[in-house]
């Protein structure tokens, strides 16, 4: 699977206006997002932005604060700033209204309701949709993640990493997301079954579908992205087109200390 | 020494005044389930369903399937009330479980003084649902209300397990009791949530206070002792699932029952309260652990 990013994908360093509601205007425009846990400065104040049908990486060490920055932007964790999406500013937005419009995360560690069988949990990721075609949904869900289907009633808790992760990726799919974030969706999982999965998220991107893309490790996530952040220390160190980081090596260079 | 007809007897009485205690409980975990919080006003609402019930009856006289009927959407409501005026608030907020706790409590106290200047402070009690009986099994009488106990139980049970594995709301609440984060994040508006559960913990409470009006008497202050052997029906079971619950409170009825003939009606806040410790301390997670419908995440 290689990693061609739609011809529409915005070029780098692109000078963006915010609060401008155009065509053009980004699915996600983040604008100074900081967030603290008590006295820490867990994100110093940050801007990132996504194109639609864009697919961007932000890559970081433990600790940066990838996690947080999502946690921020899908208010799971308060912070300030301002938040726009599709040229609407979504700043006010509690959580579910988010997802509502569309911004779908998933978690690190996948977030399933671990006691319910695959299929509840695909049809609540359909929440936002009651009036829409279950089956047929399901039926896109199954046709990326085929072992779901065979796994359909079993508790989601007793299937594998790799499956897990599928199921949460689906299960935020049933959604039908205009905005797919993942945190760490290879994270615990064998090299071999995270590249099939992040291979999915390739093919989903090249569908139209706009993702914001976190890891830690870089090498399968830069195959993907053209475009990438670098997170460290809770602020952006960098943002760079993914072709000039070819090793972990080249990406430390970018890491604060 | 009791004879083994008296303790046959009272034995079938634990098991009505058990399933009472286990609705009660199975309204302490659709709350808890889905906010964390334990609801200290859920034996309230078992006693406003047996007096706005008595209320709609002798005030506005009508029959007693209408009053009953009633009374369950209006405790429904005032639950709602709770949720609205006391709980959001302080969720909203971030205020501690504890506080929220406290405050439930609080509303106990408070709505029991309002029962009183509005519908006084006598006991009061109304007919079984079907005249006549009891029922003679040799020298045990059962009591028509009993049969009325089991079978409404059972729809109650029946109903909720349709709710919650059958219905978008229901299958919501469930989320947020595995994971809220998860559920926040497809959309599921977890704090209208909490309002869902108050109403329906009310009404399961409203329930309970109607079906066992008639078997005692009902007053302003039966909230207490309903609301804290539900809470000990709710532990024995789990604090989990539906099952558990309604298990835990027939054990803890029947219990009761039997220490009462065994030893006399002093003990019976003593049986409850050896039952709590001796599942504490042995069985940490419910002696029915193995039954429970979902854990918490
Ligand atoms: N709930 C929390 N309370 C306090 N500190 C936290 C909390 N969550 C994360 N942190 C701290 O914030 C920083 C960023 O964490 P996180 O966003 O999880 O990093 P990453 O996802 O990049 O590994 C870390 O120093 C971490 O210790
Ligand atoms: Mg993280």
């Amino acid at each position: 699977m290689t990693g061609v990013a739609p011809a529409n994908a915005p070029a780098v360093g692109t000078v963006r206006t915010p609060g401008v509601t155009t065509a053009e205007s980004p699915l996600l425009e983040v604008t100074d997002i900081s967030a603290f846990y008590g006295r820490v400065h867990a994100l110093k104040p940050t801007s990132l932005h996504i194109g639609r049908g864009e697919l961007v990486t932000v890559l970081g060490p433990n600790g940066a604060g990838k996690s947080t920055l999502l946690r921020a932007i899908t208010r799971l964790t308060p912070a300030s700033g301002r938040i726009a999406f599709e040229g609407r500013d979504v700043s006010g937005l509690p959580t579910h209204r988010l997802a509502e419009l569309g911004v779908i995360m998933v978690q690190e560690g996948r977030g399933l309701f671990g006691q319910m069988s695959v299929r509840e949990n695909l049809i609540l990721g359909a929440y936002t949709r009651p009036g829409g075609d279950m089956d047929k949904q399901l039926g896109r869900v199954f046709e990326l993640f085929p072992r779901l289907k065979e796994r359909i009633d079993q508790i989601s808790a007793s299937l594998s990493g790799g499956e897990q992760q599928m199921l949460a990726i689906g299960r935020a799919l049933m959604a039908e997301p205009k905005l797919l974030m993942l945190d760490e969706p290879s994270l615990g999982l064998a090299p071999r079954v995270a590249s099939e999965i992040l291979a999915t998220l390739g093919e989903l991107n090249r569908q139209g579908l706009g993702i914001l893309l976190v890891e830690q490790k870089a090498p399968l996530a830069l195959k993907l992205a053209k475009r990438v952040y670098v997170l460290s220390l809770g602020q952006i160190a960098a943002e760079l087109p993914a072709s000039e980081i070819r090793s972990h090596h080249d990406l430390a260079r970018y890491y604060l200390h | 020494m009791a004879d083994i007809t008296q303790l046959l007897q009272s034995l079938i009485t634990g098991v009505g005044v058990g399933l009472i205690y286990g609705l009660v409980g199975i309204g302490f975990c659709v709350i808890y389930n889905a906010s964390g919080i334990v609801n200290f006003a859920q034996g309230v609402f078992v006693m406003l369903g047996g007096m706005i019930c008595h209320a709609l009856l002798t005030r506005l006289g009508l029959p007693l399937v209408l009053a009953a009927v009633l009374a369950v959407p209006i405790v429904a409501g005032i639950g709602m009330l709770i949720e609205t005026l006391v709980v959001r608030p302080m969720w909203n907020r971030g205020a501690t479980m504890f506080a929220i706790i406290l405050a439930t409590l609080a509303t106990q106290i408070m709505i029991e003084r309002i029962t009183i200047l509005t519908l006084g402070d006598q006991p009061r009690s109304f007919p079984e649902f079907t005249p006549g009986g009891p029922l003679k099994l040799g020298d045990i009488a059962v009591g028509y209300q009993l049969f009325w106990i089991l079978g409404c139980g059972a729809l109650m049970v029946g109903l909720l397990w349709l709710f919650f594995t059958r219905t978008r709301t229901g299958r919501a609440l469930r989320a947020c009791s595995q994971n809220r984060e998860a559920a926040a994040l497809l959309g599921i508006p977890v704090g209208r949530m909490l309002l869902v559960s108050f109403a329906l913990s009310a009404a399961l409470g409203a329930v309970a206070g109607i079906l066992v009006t008639p078997t005692q008497v009902t007053a302003f202050n039966i909230g207490t002792p309903f609301g804290v052997n539900g809470f000990i029906a709710a532990i024995i079971g789990g604090f989990g699932s539906a099952a558990g619950a309604l298990a835990g409170g027939v054990l803890l009825g029947v219990l009761q029952a039997a220490a009462i003939v065994l030893f006399g009606a002093g003990f019976k806040n003593v049986a409850a309260l050896s039952t709590l410790l001796v599942v504490l301390l042995l069985f940490p997670s419910g002696i029915f652990a193995g039954f429970k419908g979902f854990k918490r995440a």
